[in-house]
């Protein structure tokens, strides 16, 4: 390069800098003269300006359904006369978007303001902020007292009733999965994913670490249309934006080591499925609790990948409260299309889903399995909310054994841990049937469970799921 | 923040008295014990709230002041205020 070509670079670039520092100082005189402005200025239908948002209700921020007809371009218009603006899209379910209200009004007025523009909008529904703290754990089990007798040679396997119940403390022999005979078919596959979307998963546990997903370099990183590129290397965390999804509850952990902990690798206990690829999306908190948003966000991005060639097949919820989304169902109904099958928990309250609804587990979409928990002895537990037409099926969750932070591996209580079952049986079905639809995996499951008595009535299968039935065709 | 039974309890006294604008030594402690919640929000979620549901131990804590009774659930890590005017709030975490 000559004297003369450095000057010509150098005078270009100095025109560039200029030039940018000029849009900036624009853009911020344009941030500026929005934020001054009289809310009563630019609004196109009333809002109740005087209701401000208390300390406990977070952001103001809704969801709102779109139109299918509306474009992005009027929907930034619409945001932006309303002094809101667009926080992010739901690219899985045509025409949710989440909106951020700048006014700092309530969000529950903002959605009502939104839900007034019927012509345009579908629905709208606010959006509140949690505050996520840590919560309480449970009784460690060592390893000294593992049955490091039975198959597989994991040595707590002994304490895993549920899949493979001989009667153990107290326990009714074969109320369990038949996990033995199910292994007999098949220990599962590294092919199959499953999304464990919970508080994390401390993908360091050494019985977990090998079978935890990976994005695969063939698979672009997640684009988000506000974030931008997010480095999902291991996973997903909706709760605070950032990328790591590593558990810090224990929750997620447990639920995951159910249902893919490796078996037969003398650690700890086996999972439903000794291989498989278990994809931590994060949205619970340390105290084990979370955002219907966060939760949205989530499932979007497991629906996203799948679309980019990850073979995610089935989600895990083990959570749920009696606030019913529209925005959730959507999005859950936008996973079965794309081949998702959702199990989640039908609730801890010991009452009855058909008359006191749990969601998500009460949605009625062809994806969703609401599951019950049982004891040892097969009876249906003390705290399991139930019912004939809303809860589908009973798994084992009571005392259930597994990995917990820390390399530690504890027991734990709720319909959370039976819902990781049904999961992970779902998961050993696609590890021999991988092409098997949403509708007939949901069949398979279903229809093979061993009817017992304490599920008669309260469950739509009448029965406690059966892993090595499922397997059969 | 991480609460033990005692702190749990003063909190509850601190947050009661501050609503009700009456001194915590008007604040009657009823009963406190220990309890098995349904869920991580400790069976008493906020709007839009999703909890775990896995059994949580905690405590609950019932305070009187001028003659009515409120009920506080907490466990190590939070304090939750029940049907306080129809809803129940995350005190503190």
């Amino acid at each position: 390069m000559n004297r003369q070509n450095i000057w010509i670079h150098i005078t270009i670039a100095a025109i560039v800098i200029t030039f940018a520092g000029i849009l900036g100082q624009f853009r911020n005189w344009e941030s500026k003269l929005r934020s001054a402005k009289t809310v009563s200025d630019v609004k196109s239908a009333p809002k109740l300006l005087t209701v401000k948002r208390s300390a406990e209700a977070g952001e103001p921020e809704v969801f709102v359904k779109f139109r299918p007809e509306v474009t992005l371009a009027e929907i930034n218009k619409i945001t932006r006369k309303n002094n809101d603006r667009v926080e992010d899209r739901i690219e899985a379910v045509k025409g949710l978007t989440s909106i951020d209200d700048l006014d700092d009004a309530d969000a529950e007025a903002v959605a009502a303001q939104y839900a007034a523009m019927s012509n345009l909008v579908v629905y709208a529904e606010a959006v509140n902020r949690i505050e996520l703290e840590p919560t309480e754990v449970f009784r460690p089990v060592s390893q000294a007292d593992a049955n490091a007798s039975s198959l597989p040679d994991d040595p707590l396997f002994g304490e895993q009733w549920a899949l493979n119940n001989a009667g153990q403390n107290g326990g009714k022999i074969d109320a369990h999965l038949d996990a033995l005979k199910a292994w007999a078919t098949t220990q599962g596959s590294g092919d199959v994913v499953v999304a464990v979307l919970d508080s994390g998963v401390d993908y360091t546990h050494p019985d977990l670490i090998g079978n935890m997903w990976m994005r695969p370099d063939d698979v672009p990183a997640y684009k988000d249309g506000e974030l931008g590129s997010v480095n999902d290397l291991r996973g997903f965390n909706a709760a605070d934006n950032q990328s790591d999804p590593m558990d810090d509850n224990g929750h997620g952990t447990h639920c995951s080591g159910i249902i893919g902990a490796e078996g037969n690798n003398g650690e700890g206990i086996a999972g439903i499925n000794w291989n498989v690829q278990i994809m931590p999306l994060k949205f619970l908190g340390r105290g084990g609790f979370g955002t219907t948003k966060d939760a949205i966000e989530a499932i979007n991005y497991a629906i996203d990948r799948k679309r980019n060639g990850v073979n995610v097949r089935v989600i895990n919820a083990s959570w749920g409260s009696t606030s019913k989304s529209k925005a959730l169902e959507d999005t859950i109904r936008a996973a079965g299309e794309d081949g998702i099958l959702f199990v989640a928990a039908a609730g801890n309250n010991g009452t009855s889903n058909d008359k006191n609804p749990h969601y998500p587990s009460n949605y009625n979409l062809p994806n969703v399995i609401s599951v019950a928990s049982l004891d040892r002895t097969d009876t249906l537990s003390s705290f399991s909310n139930f019912g004939v037409k809303t809860v589908h099926i009973a798994a084992p969750g009571r005392d259930i054994l597994s990995t917990w932070l820390g390399e530690e591996y504890r027991e734990a209580s709720g319909t959370s841990m039976a819902t990781p079952y049904v999961a992970g049986t779902a998961a050993l079905i696609l590890s021999i049937e991988p092409n098997l639809s949403v509708a007939k995996l949901r069949e398979r499951i279903l229809k093979s469970a061993d009817k017992i008595d304490s599920a008669n009535g309260k469950v739509e299968s009448g029965g406690r799921l059966n892993a090595a039935k499922a397997l059969l065709n | 923040m991480g609460f033990n039974q005692e702190s749990a309890v003063k909190g509850a006294k601190t947050d009661l008295a501050k609503r009700l604008g009456v001194g915590e030594n008007d604040i009657e402690t009823v009963s406190v014990g220990a309890k098995d919640f349904p869920d991580m929000s400790l069976g008493a979620p906020v709007a839009d709230e999703m909890s775990a549901q896995m059994i949580s131990s905690g405590w609950t804590i019932n305070l009187s002041a001028r003659g009515k009774n409120y009920e506080y659930r907490a466990d190590k890590y939070q304090l939750r205020l029940c049907g306080f005017n129809g809803t129940n709030h995350i005190i503190e975490s």
